[in-house]
């Protein structure tokens, strides 16, 4: 009887929990359909000219590709470093793996603002001053921890004696590398890129002090629109890139599966 | 080599080193082609070492090696047309059974009927055709290793390596693999070199023993030869039983030594200097009950009897506490009994003397 009442109370508990996390994202998709230029309860119709005018907002397209570019670029770049460094750690024989392993992964633990403030600082100190140049070596150090801490992980589980077998067989250390250690981490890069475009894409704290008046990333530019006008807009462009993240979200699983990609299967 | 042909694979003076520890020390080996050579010794000997350097896993620091009259000492792996059989069988988890199979001539970009013919050929060398199309996870640990025997074979290696290849496999499955894997290298008269610390499955599947200790090959030669004419204590010791009774050599003389121990006096061949510390030894085998059996002879009394079907083990306790074993046939062992007192004897020409070791401080 109480286990079926403690039940009882997880189970609302956890509902209400997913109600909390999911409700903001209803509101937007539903003021993202309003009719009027002000989002009211109650709803009294369905439009979608907030949707077509997402295209003519000033400056949208430059910004989207630009964003897109970046998660791009840093994604795939940090993909091949974080191997590399990750296969380095896994092989375990060199000095001090601990502690570069520990220092790939800390900027997932620094507040944005301050790897934000301390890379202005030191690119100025550099004399980096392109805008495009910055944002992507300051993606790159967002994405990298991402993807080091997954292809760890995913390497640390990788039988090594693969890649002698494959040496054995007539295939060069690259070769080798291609044809038995990337489709056997072929989950981990999944993940790994995932989070690494995510975390990139959506990022506004360290981007905001590395961008100027004619370079800017998507989130601020939405920011921006926010402060300028406030209409549905950009509620119908947050519920496209909602939209988007499930597709992604979902292809990922009908390949390789959640559960694997979390590292929670068998 | 062997037999007059000229040798196949030639290791020579190969020295490896992993910072201060020197785990191969000058070691030489020919192999004849067609030829099993296993190598036998304790854990840590350098073993798994060598077999990598041939492999071209790891580089020496000093020596060569040749196959087939090509130096190969500092040819990457991928370039020495050397298969290997791991221990863990490393077969590619993404892979199907034809998938692993075909990976060598895949890389080698050979056609695709060639491929399929070889992959169909290899797999029915290890009885496996009906497997194929499996994934690997599907499979049980003797057909994973004899995947992994096919994809090695598939390609036609110049030499073959295995690691412990049969370890994991449990026993009845092991002495099958035994006689499998001899079946299969002779038909495809390959040149093997065959890892293990089993000194039965040593015995069983090798044309030649390569004993090992301490990074250096202590003995090559024929199983039987290692058995009954062991060049050091070592492998005495280490391949089968034996009996050994320390003592000082007492006379020398034309390659026959008297020892004398606490046991007895023992005639033996051998070179040992007078006043030298020497151990003399024999197999089990050799010992008869009586003094008819051979010219050392020793008293003692019966410590345990041990029924072997056919034969009986029989531990004597001579002099000193000094345990004697014999082997004996059924009729010897009939009339023997634990605690009585016995006279054995045997062959001086089966009787090996080997120096003590000298005693650690
Ligand atoms: N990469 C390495 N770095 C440092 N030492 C090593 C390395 N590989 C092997 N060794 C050392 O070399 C010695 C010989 O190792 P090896 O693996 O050749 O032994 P083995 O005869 O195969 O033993 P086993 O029967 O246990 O497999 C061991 O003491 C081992 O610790
Ligand atoms: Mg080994």
């Amino acid at each position: 009887m109480s286990a079926r009442f403690a039940i009882a109370i997880a189970w609302t508990a956890a509902i209400l929990a997913a109600a909390f996390l999911l409700l903001p994202l209803a509101v937007i998709a539903a003021a993202s359909f309003s009719p009027t230029p002000v989002f009211d309860l109650p709803i009294t119709g369905a439009s979608l000219r907030w949707y077509g005018r997402i295209g003519s907002l000033d400056g949208f397209w430059p910004a989207l590709g630009l964003s897109l570019m970046i998660a791009c670029v840093a994604t795939v770049v940090s993909l091949i470093l974080g191997t590399v460094a990750a296969i380095a750690i896994a092989q375990g024989r060199m000095p001090g793996a601990e502690a570069i392993s520990t220092a790939l992964v800390a900027p997932l633990m620094l507040p944005g603002l301050v790897l934000g403030i301390a890379l202005l600082n030191y690119f100025r100190a550099l004399g980096l001053t392109a805008t495009t140049t910055s944002l992507l070596l300051a993606h790159l150090i967002i994405t990298l921890p991402y993807v080091a801490r997954t292809m760890i992980a995913g390497l640390a589980r990788f039988d090594f004696t693969l890649i002698e077998a494959a040496r054995t067989l007539g295939c060069s250390w690259h070769q080798a590398i291609l044809k038995v250690m990337v489709p056997a981490l072929a989950p981990s890069y999944l993940t790994a890129a995932l989070f690494s475009f995510l975390a990139s894409f959506d990022n506004y704290p360290v981007s905001i002090f590395l961008t100027d008046a004619r370079t800017k990333t998507l989130p601020i530019k939405m920011l921006q629109y926010i402060d300028e006008a406030p209409d549905p807009t950009i509620a119908a462009l947050s519920t496209l890139i909602l939209l988007a993240t499930i597709l992604l979200l979902f292809v990922s699983d009908r390949v390789v599966g959640l559960h694997r990609m979390a590292g929670t299967g068998e | 080599m062997i037999d007059g042909t000229a040798a196949h694979l030639v290791v020579s003076g190969i020295t490896k080193r992993f910072a201060a520890l020197t785990v191969l020390d000058r070691v030489d080996l020919a192999i004849a082609r067609g030829e099993l050579v296993t190598l036998l010794g304790p854990s840590g000997c350098g073993k798994t070492t060598l077999l990598r350097l041939v492999a071209g896993l790891t580089l020496p620091d000093n020596g060569h090696i040749t196959i087939a009259g090509r130096d190969l000492t500092k040819v990457p792996p991928h370039r020495r047309n050397v298969g290997v059989v791991f221990q863990s069988y490393a077969l590619f988890p993404h892979l199907t059974v034809a998938g692993n199979v075909a990976f060598g001539l895949n890389v080698r970009r050979r056609p695709k009927s060639e491929v399929a013919a070889a992959v169909h050929r290899a797999l029915q060398l290890v009885h496996l055709e009906h497997l194929a199309e499996r994934p690997i996870a599907a499979l049980s640990g003797g057909q994973q290793q004899r995947i992994a025997l096919a994809r090695a074979l598939a390609v036609e290696p110049d030499v073959l390596l295995f690691d412990e290849a049969l370890s994991a496999l449990d026993r009845n499955l092991r002495e099958e693999m035994q006689i499998e894997l001899r079946r299969i290298l002779r038909e495809i008269g390959a040149t093997a070199i065959f890892v293990t610390h089993d000194q039965d499955e040593a015995l069983t599947m090798s044309d030649r023993i390569a004993v090992m200790n301490h990074g250096r090959i202590e003995q090559c030669a024929r199983p039987r030869e290692i058995y009954t004419r062991p060049a050091s204590l070592f492998t005495l010791q280490f391949v089968g039983l034996s009996s050994r009774i320390a003592g000082t050599v007492a006379a020398s003389d034309n390659g026959r030594i008297q020892v004398e121990t606490p046991v007895g006096r023992f005639e033996a061949a051998g070179t040992l200097a007078p006043g030298d510390r020497a151990i003399v030894a024999t197999r089990p085998e050799y010992l008869r009950v009586g003094s008819d059996g051979g010219g050392n002879t020793a008293t003692g009394t019966i410590r345990t009897i041990v029924y072997q079907g056919s034969r009986c083990l029989v531990d004597v306790e001579a002099a000193s506490g000094q345990s004697l074993l014999a082997s004996l046939s059924g009729d010897q062992a009939a009339d023997l009994s634990t605690g009585a007192p016995i006279r054995l004897s045997w062959p001086v020409t089966e009787t090996f003397a080997f120096p003590a070791p000298e005693a650690r401080p």
